[in-house]
């Protein structure tokens, strides 16, 4: 937990190899000859933080939460978060601002770690953990909404107080309000969100405007598709005229079979996670599902790229900020959201990771210091092209398993 | 010596050749060392173009085109956010896991070539099953145990697995160079009044080091790549392939290229500096 | 003395055993054994799962997937002979001709595997790009069509594996020539006269086109296109550099190392996913990108523990058929 390259800790490691490595072997011995357990059988440690626990799915009563001592935050906040999804300092690469900032504020360091690479191997790694009922050690996680969706489903998230979190309550942009998954918004924050549409480079195949050129044989073996379900089948579904947000069974066979006629006819060159960005770059395809805050960082490299949502429409999703069950130092997780979301800070944000910012006011203050960004609408995008934006629907887990089935047999796995 | 030996028994020996003999022993030679010099162009193709880009001066966040020479990545080669930690915890992990793995497997496939005994065969096929489970597997049936019996997981489990999957590949390759292994040699060091340790000591180690020693660079090669079963279990650490992993969503960042560039140039350079040295001491 | 080791020395082997098995048995065994019955649990993540004793997902595992199976085996299998006839020829000239500088070599072929996976991969799609440094030129004089690519084909997945395990051929083989006394071989040499010419050839041609042809059948090519041109390198290698010294004397003296090598590579590669995901396209899918599907996208666990156990299954089977086929059966039961 501490920072590894200290010298002492070499010498505990050591020590506590020989002690765990004894331990364990003797905990195996038990944990065989006993019955898998369901209850853990250690109770998630007591949160430094004194404030009432909340019950999950009830919405904390804003003014008796706040009627209540305020708790000190703690010396501590451990944040898992996407790799290069913060303010990072343009000469000092290891600082970042914003966690500085939260610091001098708040006292409590921010053990910040990029360790989830993608929401499905993420949530293998704190699945087992949360089903024994032990805590995960972490204290802010950052999940796209379908996951977020699924945690809250299971019950492993905590329900934030929003009394502590005024800010949260009155900038977050209406858009995201009253999510199907979360109707009480007390569950997630948004943390940044992106558009799904085309990307491609506009020196090869011109302007394109609409979805069906993912289909178009002149782009055979140089079209790139997501491996993201819901940004595959829901452009997929857009290109069809049916709308992602009330996706059905038959919707998605539809999908699927619209999807295998590309696959099958050579125009898919390969599903691919955010490397489709690198093969644009590259020139080995020329047109791709995108992500929008990826093809503005990669204008820079390649000016010919160009991001844009098809006139059929385009995807919307949002990456979350969420507090798992059991953590530890909850109440600085929520101060750590609330700080997160005032204008200053969520421009500071937004100004390094150039998605789309959920915040108020954010805008408004780039404006004065960094007019392009604030101008940019693949960052800050018009109503108009917002209209165009579909949120995939919140699918119930036999959907979802249906949906991922069939998209997993066309993609080939 | 040897060749010395040969070299004057062979007018006796060997039937007369033609010119068109030897043309052809000439192309047996070079045909070899060109097919060799071909195989490792092939193996250090994709680690020149590492380190060249290592040298680029990207203006995006990705390193994939060639946009000018630099050098002031290699004058900062942590320089990128979290790299240092993932680095050095990768490293550690590799060494420690490689020294352990390489002495328990060397001991399984000591057992395995020079005894008989019960249940020999079922070590042998208890040996290839970890090779043969997927990683995701490995991985999360592991994480699993760890939850259980509540180990945090940290530098501590990384290493318990990094081990784990290493031992297999150990024995298989220590077990390529002890079978045939000249048992009579240890009989008659022993029948001399050695111990059954100065026996390991002076006459089996000597015979199985290279052996030993491919497995542990193997070992190495294996721990220190791995994102798998890491990602599975290390908590809130972070290794050098998950830095890499991830950072790729993005870009992946020149310092990656130095650092990668770094550990090649370091491994061979210690052998050529050993060997040389070597070299001149011995003569 | 003596009769004290006598007594105890049927424990030596177990001593010996003992501290490697244990960690064996406690952090792959016993969880090994949790997946296994993870494979008989019918249910799903937000129900819960139950431990039902249900073996129809066996059958249905094995039916659905079939092709991946087979993929999987022909791949690993491409990529175990590929980093074979790479590696053999570099391993021999590293013990027999490397001299002094036998371990910097040894190190020059296993450090680029000291470098990051990803790193190497992305340098060989820099390298193999449609308009790379390879494929730009040949395109631009008309070699090859404007439409040909190597990234995201059947090749590149092959060609990736078997990059990535060459020096776990190359290791073991060299580990097992390296102790082959040369006096031996070149007593040999002299014993059976050199060369072995139009034997060696033709041999060499037949062995050369019957690789090259199911290598194109494994890339998914016309077993015509790579055949012959199998058979024009098995001919000139079988003249130039077999003889009958090397077959009878030092291939059979290398070939633990080569049980060893071929496991090392085929084994992991009959599972591996990655160079699938990052170097195929939808149709070279494998098994291990099934497991990984099932396992992280859709935690059907039951499903990716069957097929796991299917694969392992499949894998020590072949084991077993090809130790007693290359007479090694003293390697795998001692």
């Amino acid at each position: 937990m501490t920072d590894r390259s200290a010298p002492e800790k070499h010498g505990i490691s050591r020590r506590q190899f020989v002690q765990a490595s004894t331990m364990a072997g003797f905990a195996a011995f038990l944990a065989a000859c006993g019955t898998k357990g369901t209850g853990g059988s250690t109770a998630p440690s007591e949160a430094a933080a004194t404030t009432a626990p909340s019950v999950t799915g009830v919405p904390s009563a804003s003014a008796a939460a706040s009627a209540t001592p305020k708790p000190s935050p703690s010396t501590v906040l451990n944040f898992a978060n996407w790799p290069l999804y913060i303010d990072t300092d343009a000469k000092v690469n290891t600082k970042h601002k914003t966690l500085e900032d939260f610091t001098a504020k708040y006292g409590t360091k921010v053990e910040y770690k990029e360790v989830i690479n993608d929401n499905d191997a993420f949530f293998g790694t704190i699945k087992p953990v949360l089903e024994q009922g032990q805590d995960t050690g972490w204290d802010l996680m950052v999940l796209t909404d379908w996951m977020a969706g699924r945690v809250i489903r299971l019950g492993w998230a905590e329900a934030m107080d929003l009394g502590n979190m005024p800010n949260k309550v009155a900038n977050l942009k209406d858009v995201y309000l009253n999510v199907d998954f979360d109707p009480t918004n007390d569950h997630h924050a948004p943390w940044q969100s992106g558009m799904t549409g085309l990307g491609f480079d506009s020196a090869k195949t011109g302007d394109l405007t609409s979805l069906a050129v993912l289909w178009d044989p002149k782009y055979k073996g140089k079209t790139d598709y997501l491996t993201e379900m819901r940004d595959a089948v829901g452009l997929t579904l857009l290109k069809l005229g049916k709308d992602p947000s009330q996706a059905t069974r038959a919707d998605c066979d539809a999908a699927i079979a619209e999807i295998k006629t590309a696959v099958d006819g050579g125009i898919v060159r390969a599903f691919k996670g955010n490397d489709y960005a690198v093969d644009l770059v590259k020139g080995d395809v020329i047109l791709a599902m995108a992500w929008s805050g990826d093809i503005v960082q990669k204008q820079l490299e390649k000016a010919s790229l160009k991001f844009v949502v098809a006139d059929e429409g385009g995807m919307l999703w949002t990456d979350n900020l969420m507090i798992p069950k059991g953590a530890q130092h909850k109440y600085t997780a929520e101060l750590f959201i609330d700080f997160y979301y005032t204008p200053a800070i969520a421009a500071q944000v937004e100004a390094y990771v150039n998605y789309i910012c959920p915040i108020k006011g954010a805008q408004e203050v780039l404006l004065a210091a960094q007019p392009d960004i604030a101008n940019n609408p693949l960052i800050f995008p018009t109503d108009a092209t917002l209209a165009k934006l579909k949120i995939f629907k919140s699918l119930t887990e036999a959907d979802e398993t249906y949906f991922n089935t069939q998209f997993q047999a066309v993609s080939g796995a | 010596m040897a060749t010395a030996v040969t070299a004057a028994a062979t007018p006796d020996l060997r039937p007369h050749r033609s010119i068109l003999d030897r043309a052809g022993r000439f192309v047996h030679k070079n045909l070899l060392y060109l097919y060799t010099g071909f195989a490792v162009l092939y193996l250090l193709l994709p680690v020149a173009v590492m380190a060249l880009f290592s040298f680029n001066d990207p203006i995006g966040k990705s390193n994939i085109a060639w946009q000018g020479f630099t050098i002031k990545y290699w004058l900062d080669p942590f320089g990128a956010p979290g790299l240092q930690d993932a680095v050095v915890t990768s490293l550690e992990v590799a060494f420690l896991s490689t020294i352990i793995a390489t002495i328990l497997g060397t001991l399984i496939a000591l057992a395995l070539v020079r005894y008989k005994f019960r249940g020999s065969s079922t070590t042998n096929i208890l040996i290839f099953l970890p090779m043969a489970t997927p990683e995701i597997v490995l991985g999360a049936s592991l994480l699993t145990l760890f939850v259980a019996i509540g180990l945090q997981r940290d530098f501590l489990t990384i290493l318990i697995a990094h081990i784990m999957f290493n031992i297999s590949y150990v024995v298989v390759t220590v077990r390529a160079r002890l079978s045939g292994f000249d048992r009579r040699l240890e009989e008659a060091a022993m029948d001399l009044g050695a111990t059954e340790l100065v026996t390991f000591w002076k006459v089996t180690f000597p015979l199985i080091l290279p052996g030993v020693m491919a497995a542990a660079l193997l070992a190495f090669s294996l721990s220190i790549d791995d994102f798998v079963i890491t990602n599975f279990t290390s908590g809130h650490t972070v290794t050098f392939p998950m830095y890499i992993y991830g950072a790729n969503r993005i870009g992946v960042p020149v310092q990656v290229n130095v650092i990668g560039t770094a550990i090649f140039l370091t491994a061979v350079g210690f052998v050529a500096i050993t060997t040389l040295v070597g070299r001149r001491n011995s003569s | 003395m003596r009769s004290t080791r006598q007594r105890f020395s049927f424990l030596v082997p177990y001593l010996l055993l003992a501290p490697g098995l244990l960690w064996l048995a406690i952090f792959y065994i016993y969880p090994g054994f949790q997946m296994f019955l993870t494979s008989f649990w019918t249910g799903t993540l937000e129900t819960g799962f139950a431990l039902t004793w249900n073996v129809d997902t066996y059958g249905k595992s094995l039916t659905q997937f079939g092709p991946q199976f087979l993929r999987s085996i022909t791949y690993a299998g491409a990529a175990t002979v590929l980093t074979f006839l790479i590696s053999f020829p570099l391993a021999y000239t590293i013990a027999f001709k490397g001299g002094r500088y036998k371990n910097v070599l040894l190190f020059l072929v296993i450090a680029p595997f000291f470098t990051s996976f990803l790193l190497r991969t992305l340098s060989w799609a820099l390298i193999l790009g449609d308009d790379g440094i390879v494929l730009g030129p040949l395109k631009s004089i008309g070699l090859v069509g404007d439409d040909f690519r190597l990234l995201a084909t059947p090749l590149a997945v092959v060609s990736g594996i078997t990059y990535n395990f060459l020096a776990f051929m190359t290791l073991p083989i060299y580990v097992s020539l390296e102790k082959v006394d040369k006096r031996l071989v070149e007593a040999a040499e002299d014993l059976y006269a050199g060369p072995w010419r139009p034997g060696g050839a033709i041999w060499g041609a037949v062995v050369g086109f019957l690789i090259g042809a199911l290598l194109a059948l494994a890339f998914g090519y016309e077993p015509i296109v790579l055949g012959p041109l199998g058979a024009v390198a098995g001919a000139l290698i079988g003249w130039f550099l077999i003889s009958q010294a090397f077959l009878r004397v030092t291939l059979p003296l290398a070939l633990p190392g080569v049980f060893a090598g071929t496991l090392l590579t085929f084994i992991p590669a009959a599972g591996d996913y990655v160079n699938a995901e990052l170097l195929g396209n939808p149709s070279t899918r494998m098994i291990g990108n099934v497991i990984q599907g099932r396992f992280l996208t859709l935690n059907d666990y039951p499903t990716a523990a069957a097929l796991s156990f299917l694969l392992m299954a499949g894998i020590l089977i072949a084991v077993a058929v090809y130790a007693r086929l290359l007479g090694t059966e003293e390697l795998t039961a001692a």
